[in-house]
């Protein structure tokens, strides 16, 4: 008896097609075609190259770009599916936060700035508690849209989070540079007082703000539960 | 035996091998022979089409498939129809009456 599931997997190692499970599958398949023409009374070599043209030749490529084109169309709409449910809701949060900043700022209400005693460095924390306490209504909006756009519950708090998520991602890519920087053209060494910086910055701009509008997206989510999901 | 175009088999692909589902799990190797019998050779599966479109029912959870353990103690992966899958029967036989009726009435085709 030929082994199936080693002909599959040399057949059509192309392109990672071939995982365990569907070469199994495949090889069950084969073998099966293969016996039935046994039964059929055919010789075991005939049998075996009328088997093997399922996988041999034109049919072999069709079978790769049956799976391929598959697998992009999956990908295309896992791709659309996160756009609609995290991505565009997550911009709407970005830009309604960013819009509430930028009007506080009109009406010159600025954030509070608490100077750190250090000697090397500014230190501050920026606490901004008009702004932080409209956040949850821009939280509440992205994780509303994520919904409505079918968003489970993990894409919804992304969606909310945007913002937080965004600012503490450009800090922390942002650091390392400054660090390499330092080090390598300015000689210079880091101390314990960078970190506090870092953490600083990273609790005024990204973790208070993503707490306060994560804060709107669990009001959102308690509201849709007790009055009902908005209209899908 | 009259060849049966591509696009046309490949749209009704769906609907014969829910169908089949629906009455009890079968495994790809069985779902192919079966149609190909009972539609007398019109409609013939070759892998590149089967395993692709079973992969695609299965995502779209219409199907689920699990690994069974046969008398002759060879696995093989079973497809059985979910309940999403058994909703779409009836929109899909609709369609495809739909469909028979609209060509029925240009070409004045009559059905066997």
């Amino acid at each position: 008896m030929p082994d199936w599931k080693q002909i599959v997997r040399k057949n059509l190692r192309v392109l990672g097609v071939c995982s365990p499970e569907f070469t199994e599958e495949l090889a069950g398949h084969l073998e099966d075609s293969y016996e039935a023409l046994l039964c059929e009374g055919l010789p075991a070599e005939v049998a075996f190259h009328r088997t093997m043209s399922q996988i041999e030749g034109r049919c072999r490529i069709w079978l790769v770009l049956r799976f391929l084109q598959e697998d992009l169309m999956t990908g295309f709409i896992r791709m659309t599916g996160f756009i609609r449910k995290v991505a565009l809701p997550g911009l709407l949060t970005s830009a309604a936060s960013g819009f509430v900043s930028w009007a506080l700022t009109v009406a010159h209400i600025w954030p509070r700035i608490i100077l750190m005693p250090n000697s090397q460095f500014q230190m501050f924390l920026a606490l901004s508690p008009w702004w932080w306490s409209l956040l949850p209504i821009c939280g509440a909006l992205g994780a509303l849209l994520s919904q409505r756009n079918g968003g489970s519950r993990l894409q919804r708090i992304a969606a909310s989070i945007a913002p937080g998520a965004i600012i503490g991602a450009i800090l922390l890519l942002e650091f390392p540079v400054v660090f390499i920087f330092d080090r390598l053209v300015n000689h210079y060494w880091w101390d314990s007082a960078q970190w506090e910086r870092l953490g600083l910055y990273l609790l005024s701009f990204a973790v208070i703000p993503a707490a306060f509008l994560l804060l709107g997206a669990g009001v959102a989510e308690v509201g849709t539960k007790t009055f009902g999901r908005p209209a899908q | 035996m009259a060849s049966v175009n591509a696009q046309i088999k490949r749209g009704s692909a769906e609907l014969a091998v829910l169908t089949l589902l629906a009455e009890h799990p079968l495994h790809g190797y069985e779902i192919a022979k079966q149609i190909e019998a009972q539609t007398g050779g019109v409609l013939r599966f070759d892998m590149a089409s089967l395993y692709p479109m079973l992969h695609r029912l299965e995502r779209k959870s219409w199907v689920k498939a699990e690994w069974q353990t046969l008398p002759n103690g060879r696995r093989r992966r079973c497809y059985r129809l979910t309940p999403a899958g058994r909703k779409q029967i009836a929109p899909l036989r609709a369609e495809w009456r739909a469909f028979f009726q609209a060509l029925q009435s240009v070409t004045g085709f009559q059905n066997a």
